[in-house]
């Protein structure tokens, strides 16, 4: 007897098997629970032939609820119905634009005049060395630079903040190292390693994914997948919304995705499977396609 | 020495308690499972209910016994396939019991058939295997019988299933194949 043999005779069979396992256990749930209700009738009806008592009555309760909880605490959680999704709402809307964006700069020297004319140093994801419009002798010699995300042009000396007027030589009234009114270096009135007039930015303001708004458009969904249950979710006939951050490039792909709002029990794969195979109609700044950034809502209910 | 002290040190209340909190939830785990193959062997609700219960009280009382030589599944239901085989041949002398089994709970499998999302035609063809399934496995000898409900409705795997009968593999297999077969002589399937 081989199981090669077994699995010949079973060609064909699996259909009906699998239909018969199923009817078998719908069966025996369902009367597992008749089941559980039939003995707490039981107790009361055959009370010795007496008349239904207040007593009675609340017993048949009482062994009501005690077997509810029973039922409850035997049944495993295999699903009963066939449980289907509605089709996944979805919301795209801008996100809130940064108040903060751009800025960073700031520095000086605790010179009485204010900051002298010049470029701005070259940009470099690290601050080795403040710029100073008058060189101090370097221990480390590298050369001066603030910290921003975009490209910036390569420029040379003579440093200084490109929005003043001074021209006199002066590294500005700020503190901490750096040109201008600001402090913690870097150029300008702000606070922080980057130039210009904003807080602990990276600098420039401008960053290669846009916000809706200003001129940005909205990327209009064009092809939509829907996501699937995951089975582990459909199980616990658990129910959510999963809030995703994507960014829609030139061509209306789905790229960079985070999950903002986790749904959890493996819906927040399903929701990021789907949303990858989104088509949009990208957004556009003065008519030229960019990628903007966007949130959807994936919604998962259960019918 | 060593051993023996560390051994009388050990208070013997411990694990014994760690058992019981085992004991809870394997009886919530397994009590659907035991059930439901109580229900497909004696296909009467009341038997296969006090059969369940009785399965879960002798392996609590044997708790101690249970060295974890096997699953828990396997162990539970080799239990219940003792207790169904006991039952069997008891029932066989009380023929006076069968006047008073409940005709309402008598109920057709096939109405428990899935259905949802199909044609008629389709339901009622699935309903109609579902039930002839279910005839031919009242026909089965018991033990063909057994490891067939083991293996298609409680899907344990062959080794399971030798572990829970106390059978062969190559027992469990033979018994397997004629089962299918007399499934397949009643529907009618072609290979």
């Amino acid at each position: 007897m081989t199981e090669r043999m077994i699995s010949r005779e079973l060609a064909g069979l699996e259909q009906p098997l699998s239909h018969f396992r199923d009817a078998m256990r719908r069966w025996s749930e369902h009367a597992q629970a008749a089941q559980q209700q039939a003995e707490g009738m039981r107790g009361f009806l055959y009370d010795g032939g007496r008349r239904a008592t207040r007593a009675g009555v609340s017993s048949l309760l009482i062994h009501a609820a005690a077997f509810a909880t029973v039922l409850s605490l035997t049944q495993s959680v295999e699903v009963t119905h066939e449980l289907k999704s509605l089709a996944p709402t979805f919301v795209v809307y801008a996100p809130k634009p940064h108040t903060d964006s751009g800025g960073g700069g700031g520095g000086g020297a605790r010179e009485p005049l204010p900051a002298s004319r010049g470029n701005l140093p070259k940009a470099t994801s690290r601050i080795y060395t403040p710029p100073r419009v008058t060189p101090v002798e370097a221990q480390l010699i590298m050369p001066p630079s603030i910290t921003t995300e975009n490209v910036m042009p390569n420029v040379s000396g003579p440093y200084g903040d490109p929005f003043s007027t001074a021209l006199v030589p002066s590294n500005g009234p700020g503190s901490g190292g750096g040109i201008g009114t600001g402090r913690n270096g870097g150029v300008g009135q702000g606070d922080g390693p980057g130039a210009g007039p904003g807080s602990n930015g990276l600098g420039g303001g401008i960053t290669g994914v846009f916000r809706p708004g200003g001129g940005v458009t909205l990327p209009v969904l064009v092809r939509q997948v829907e996501p699937e249950y995951s089975e582990e979710a459909r199980k616990a006939k658990w129910q959510g919304e999963v809030l995703l951050s994507v960014v829609v490039d030139e061509r209306g792909r789905v790229r960079d995705i985070r999950v903002l709002r986790s749904a959890g029990l493996g819906l927040d794969e399903r929701a990021i499977e789907a949303v990858r195979q989104w088509l949009f109609k990208p957004g556009t700044l003065r008519g030229q396609p960019v990628p903007v950034e966007a949130t959807v809502a994936v919604n998962f209910r259960l019918l | 020495m060593e051993q023996t002290l560390s051994s009388e040190l050990n208070p013997i209340a411990a694990p014994a308690r760690e058992q019981e909190i085992d004991f809870e939830a394997l009886t919530r785990a397994y009590w659907p499972r035991v059930f439901r193959f109580a229900l497909a062997s004696l296909r009467d609700i009341d038997s296969a209910q006090n059969l369940t219960q009785d399965c879960f009280v002798r392996a609590y009382r044997a708790r101690g016994r249970f060295r974890g030589g096997s699953s828990a599944g396997t162990w539970l239901m080799r239990i219940a396939i003792n207790l169904i085989r006991n039952h069997e041949t008891s029932n066989r002398l009380k023929f006076w019991r069968r006047a008073f089994r409940s005709s309402v709970d008598v109920a057709d499998i096939g109405e428990w058939a899935a259905d949802g999302g199909m044609s008629p035609e389709a339901a009622a063809a699935i309903k109609e295997q579902v039930r002839a399934i279910w005839n031919v496995a009242a026909h089965l000898p018991d033990r063909q019988r057994t490891v067939f409900l083991l293996r298609f409705v409680e899907e344990m795997d062959l080794l399971e299933i030798a572990a829970a009968t106390g059978m062969k593999e190559g027992t469990v297999k033979a018994h397997l194949f004629r089962a299918l077969q007399a499934v397949r002589a009643r529907l009618g399937v072609c290979k």
